[in-house]
């Protein structure tokens, strides 16, 4: 439904990637003159909308249009020469590079085949008291605080005088004048008829200046449509709801009252002050926006990241643990694992074989023993035949799908026997029938006594599988959701800042 | 904001690159003076000459490894490189091409090699360190085949123009450094810079991120050859392994100079000083009598220490 006069627009447009659908049948068009926001929640398509409307990414299906023009192919150079401009989050800029080469990268005026320093420095100046960059142009990029950088990146786009400017979260790193600033920026340019898409978490500023919104959910469009009439509340409802089918396992509360770790004040990265207290048995959800400090807090919790606390108890081994965790190796000795998010990098060996893999925590507990083969297969086996992974286990484990791949990330550490598991995202990537044995399996854990952990960035998972969900908010938790009380509306809410509808009832 | 101000920002970028190379400076200076102390013989114009004619094959390797290193690759065939060059400049000179024909011969050579290894790194995508480390025994072979032991011609009037008693190498390093001026101005040389420093955002950009590593690879691979015609025209014929030494000493001279193995970062003017240091150091070492090989030991041990000292500074000053 691309509309009439767009300057940029797709046309049912689809992308998969590794034959997971993250972007269906999704269209939008973006007029001149008018501000349009585009909303969705972590892993909804949104960076993949904004990567095939820039010519970064090719779409599986569907059509581009520029000027009601179909393209075949659009790449980065045609983009620019359409005018599409894209202010990344800090990606485009080359850290030891001045300030206004950067602004000029790849467009600046030339003479006799020279880059125009002095055509540079002027056109450079005016856009940076446009933007409120009051930095000397020649300091290099890398001397820059993150929000300044957010500046040379705006200013980068004006540079080259776009008809179309997609802002991608320009404002998380900004502080409060420089908002102010931007947001009359872009109001001047709306008013010069450039066609503006604008991504960003805070409703508020949505609200406040945008025209007409498009809400992207689990890769496909919810709602197309003008903004006048809608409030926060009204559109985190369009951001959630999805029909969870018979995905999740029936829930029952397994959590028992026996606390096995408790930290007050903890920190580590941009977490700070957060309080803790997990019990035996008991599935905890982590979740927020990507980047809140959750997955800072889980890398703390299991010595990966240096961390602090006020007050730190681990009760599940022999003697109580009463300090965090300085290194991986003394968390999973302690009966601590941690399940990384990227399995391929951090997660597996991926050259080696299934086995070696199911094996390898048991290696690190016992390094310098002889290898008994036979009991090694039988392990394996064991551990294949409960996560059910099929097949030879000989192969190596790149061979396996993503989220079988998963399944040997969270198989290998059951030998150690945790009590406590710490899962970063995952089933990030899996598909449906896998995620469903994976939610079987933490279910089955919790029942045996193990107490979980669990960063999700798929909101249902944390409202159907989790006893109680922390919902993390720039590196604090806004918000402790009882099972009941963590609808999706509540922990997306929370997520983005709002006062939580049902907030914080806090059971012991 | 008035045109001067405008005008400074070509100077004021260029200004802001020193920061960091202040030690540098100074051990430069203090080696300098140490060097005129021993051997206060420098000062005569002819030795001073023969000074700069000794350091220029090491001030052009050390440009042509700062070109590549600062699109985030390196070299490693620099030394068989210069060796090629001055087996097919003397080879060529004796030919009926003449002195004008092995100069051309020398430079497309240098040209042709660069632009493949260039070709191979950034449109094929193998890494650097493999795709030279391969030529590096391509090129040193070929110059062996070409000439087993040294040997070839170079005309006596061009050793004498380049190698002989006027200041012509002092007048080619400033050359060497207004080309060099000229090509970091053109968006090519802007390119392989901000390439090497994040190349995706180069490409997002717009910036023409092949064509700078390519164009890149060629330039270097020009100056290779060149520094070999220059050793050729130093003694007057070719030699296959003459180069040899020259890899570690380009390597050293740009890490020195605070050229970084991961691109993006550097500039020329270190990189000559660096070899600057490292030419005097080589002579200090030769007056002292230290076997040859020692140059091996010291530039060898230069680079790890100066890898090596960032990161034990940023360690000790680590939190927690």
């Amino acid at each position: 439904m691309s509309a009439a006069g767009a300057i940029l627009g797709a046309r049912s447009v689809s992308k998969s990637f590794f034959g997971n659908p993250v972007l269906r049948d999704v269209s939008i068009a973006l007029l001149p003159g008018r501000i349009h926001a585009l909303l969705g929640e972590n892993g909804a398509g949104k960076s993949t909308l904004i990567n095939l409307l820039s010519g970064t990414l090719a779409p599986d299906a569907g059509t581009l249009e520029i000027d009601g023009d179909r393209i075949a192919a659009l790449a980065p150079r045609d983009a620019r020469r359409l005018g599409i401009a894209v202010v990344q989050q800090e990606l485009s800029l080359a850290p030891h590079l001045s300030i206004a080469e950067n602004i000029g990268l790849g467009a600046a005026p030339r003479r006799w085949g020279m880059i125009d320093y002095r055509g540079l420095a002027a056109r450079v100046a005016a856009l940076c008291t446009g933007v409120g960059l009051t930095e000397p142009p020649e300091l290099p990029v890398g001397r820059l605080p993150l929000g300044r950088r957010q500046l040379v990146e705006i200013a980068k786009a004006l540079f080259r005088r776009p008809r179309v400017l997609i802002l991608d979260e320009p404002t998380s790193s900004l502080a409060a004048p420089d908002v102010a600033m931007l947001t009359a920026l872009v109001r001047r340019l709306r008013d010069q008829g450039v066609a503006i898409l604008y991504i960003s978490h805070r409703l508020n500023e949505i609200l406040d200046f945008c025209e007409h919104v498009t809400v992207l959910k689990d890769g496909a469009v919810t709602a197309d449509r003008p903004l006048a009439g809608l409030d926060p509340l009204g559109l985190v409802r369009l951001m959630v709801g999805r029909d969870p089918q018979d995905l999740f396992p029936p829930y029952r509360a397994q959590a028992t009252a026996e606390t096995v770790l408790q930290t007050n004040g903890f920190r580590s990265g941009t977490a700070s002050g957060i309080d803790l207290t997990l019990h035996r048995g008991e599935i905890l959800g982590l979740g927020g926006l990507a980047g809140q400090g959750q997955e800072e807090f889980l890398l703390g919790l299991a010595g990966a990241a240096p961390a602090r606390a006020a007050q730190f108890r681990m009760t599940t081994g022999a003697k109580p643990r009463t300090a965090p965790f300085a290194g991986v190796a003394e968390a999973n000795a302690a009966g601590l694992a941690y399940v990384p998010a990227d399995r391929k990098r951090e997660g597996l060996l991926q050259p080696h074989s299934i086995r070696l893999n199911l094996l390898l925590p048991g290696f690190a507990a016992h390094p310098v023993q002889r290898r008994r083969r036979a009991a090694e297969a039988a392990t394996s086996a064991e551990l294949a035949g409960r996560f059910t992974i099929r097949g030879d286990l000989r192969r190596p484990v790149q061979a396996l799908s993503g989220g079988n791949q998963q399944k040997v990330a969270l198989a290998k550490w059951l030998p150690l026997a945790p009590s406590i598991l710490l899962l970063n995202d995952p089933t990030r990537g899996v598909d449906v029938e896998t995620k469903r044995e994976i939610y079987l399996a933490l279910r089955a854990m919790a029942a045996e006594g193990k107490a979980v952990l669990l960063l999700s960035s798929d909101t249902p998972e944390l409202v159907h599988l989790c006893d109680r969900v922390m919902v993390f908010h720039d590196g604090r938790v806004a918000a402790l959701l009882p099972h009941g009380a963590a609808t999706e509306e509540a922990i997306v809410a929370a997520a983005l800042g709002l006062a939580a509808p049902a907030a914080a009832s806090v059971p012991a | 904001m008035s045109g001067t101000v405008r005008r400074r920002l070509y100077w004021a970028i260029q200004w802001r690159r020193n920061e960091g190379l202040g030690a540098l400076g100074i051990v430069l200076l203090a080696a300098a003076v140490l060097y005129a102390v021993l051997f206060p013989g420098i000062f005569g114009a002819g030795a001073l000459n023969k000074f700069v004619q000794g350091w220029f094959p090491t001030a052009l390797v050390a440009a042509a490894e700062t070109i590549v290193m600062l699109t985030g690759g390196i070299d490693l065939a620099v030394g068989p490189m210069v060796s090629l060059g001055s087996v097919v400049a003397a080879s060529t000179m004796q030919s009926p091409l003449g002195t004008a024909g092995g100069v051309l011969a020398t430079l497309a050579l240098g040209i042709g090699v660069g632009s493949f290894v260039g070709w191979v790194v950034a449109v094929a995508r193998y890494p650097a360190i493999i795709v030279t480390l391969a030529m590096s025994f391509v090129i040193r072979g070929v110059a062996l085949l070409i000439l087993p032991r040294p040997g070839g011609f170079v005309p006596h009037g061009l050793s004498d123009l380049l190698a002989g008693n006027r200041p012509v190498t002092a007048l080619l390093l400033v050359l060497l450094v207004l080309a060099w001026k000229l090509y970091q101005a053109t968006p090519l040389g802007l390119g392989l810079v901000a390439a090497g420093d994040n190349a995706e955002g180069a490409y997002r950009s717009g910036v023409g991120v092949t064509a700078s590593r390519i164009s890149a690879y060629a330039a270097s691979g020009m100056l290779q050859a060149l520094a070999g015609l220059y050793v050729a025209a130093q003694t007057g014929s070719g030699d296959p392994l003459i180069g040899e030494p020259l890899t570690l000493a380009a390597i050293a001279a740009a890490v020195l100079g605070g050229v970084s193995f991961l691109g993006g970062q550097g500039t020329l003017r270190g990189a000559l000083a660096g070899s600057l240091l490292m030419s005097i150091l080589i002579n200090v070492m030769f007056f002292l009598r230290l076997p040859l090989v020692a140059q091996y030991v010291v530039q060898g041990a230069i680079i790890v220490v100066t890898v090596a000292l960032p990161r034990l500074r940023a360690a000790a000053r680590r939190p927690v």
